[in-house]
């Protein structure tokens, strides 16, 4: 399994055509193909490429969501 | 534009331009859903689909209430919608509630129909969060709707075995949330 660095994570963010990677709870997830991370944005309120542990908590779902999308690896601390 | 309804939302601290983006996001997705439910509606047939067509419409119709309720809180914070129809609708909140592969299948288009709703409950549950005690007018108006979309919910959930939904169809008048809203 691929291991993501924060900086790395953060290349994944939708922009020209570049996957959309997000982390929650140190695994790292391609949602690339989601129609609510269009633009590697979702909900207005987040961006991709970044670890959304923390944002979760106060989602109106949980981590969940993010379990129907591949698992392209591991968000190192 | 109403100047100061817009400052006094400021003042409160919420970020006016990203609530104005969630609204847009969230009546875009009424509007499709509206047009997306007229399909699966159309498409409840036979013994099992006939059954459900009911509340079907009644979903339709509320969520194209909810469309004309919203809208007017956009422009009143300074918001607008967008001039083309295909960017309004890739913006939604919610993804496309596309008729099912197998349109004969209900149980199938149930799914969809939840799914959608289930959205919908999320994105007014995160409206009102955000604008609790602070924008009084959005708050108001997003938990009429998030009354309705969570009765839409129970009732397709019911209707998957998934346990009794707790209500009973309209009688008469929809929208008995949101419709002081549309007068």
């Amino acid at each position: 399994m691929r291991k993501f660095t924060k900086v790395e994570l953060g290349k994944y963010n939708g922009k020209n055509g570049i996957p959309i990677f997000v982390a929650c709870q140190g695994k790292v997830y391609d949602v690339s193909r989601s129609f609510l991370w269009k633009k590697g944005k979702h909900q207005v309120l987040h961006k991709a490429g970044l670890d959304l542990t923390e944002d979760l908590k106060v989602a109106p779902h949980g981590a969940e969501m993010l379990e129907k999308f591949p698992v392209v690896g591991i968000l190192e601390h | 534009m109403a100047k100061v309804t817009r400052e006094m939302v400021e003042r409160s601290g919420i970020n006016v331009d990203q609530l104005v983006e969630l609204l847009v996001k969230n009546a875009a997705a009424e509007l499709t859903t509206y047009y997306y439910y007229t399909i699966l509606r159309f498409n409840l047939i036979g013994l099992e689909g006939e059954g459900i067509k009911e509340i079907a419409e009644t979903a339709r119709i509320e969520d194209r209430n909810h469309f004309e309720a919203i809208v007017p809180r956009i422009y009143e914070l300074d918001g607008k919608l967008p001039r083309n129809m295909n960017d309004f609708h890739d913006v939604s909140a919610c993804p496309p509630a596309y008729l099912p592969d197998d349109p004969t299948d209900v149980r199938e288009i149930l799914k969809v129909l939840v799914e959608a709703e289930r959205c919908a409950v999320r994105g007014y549950t995160q409206i009102c969060n955000m604008t609790a005690g602070k924008d009084h007018r959005t708050y108001d108006l997003a938990q009429a709707i998030l009354n309705e979309e969570i009765e839409h919910e129970s009732w397709f959930s019911e209707f998957l075995g998934e346990g009794p939904s707790g209500h009973f169809l309209r009688r008469g008048e929809t929208s008995p949330f949101v419709s002081k809203f549309l007068k």
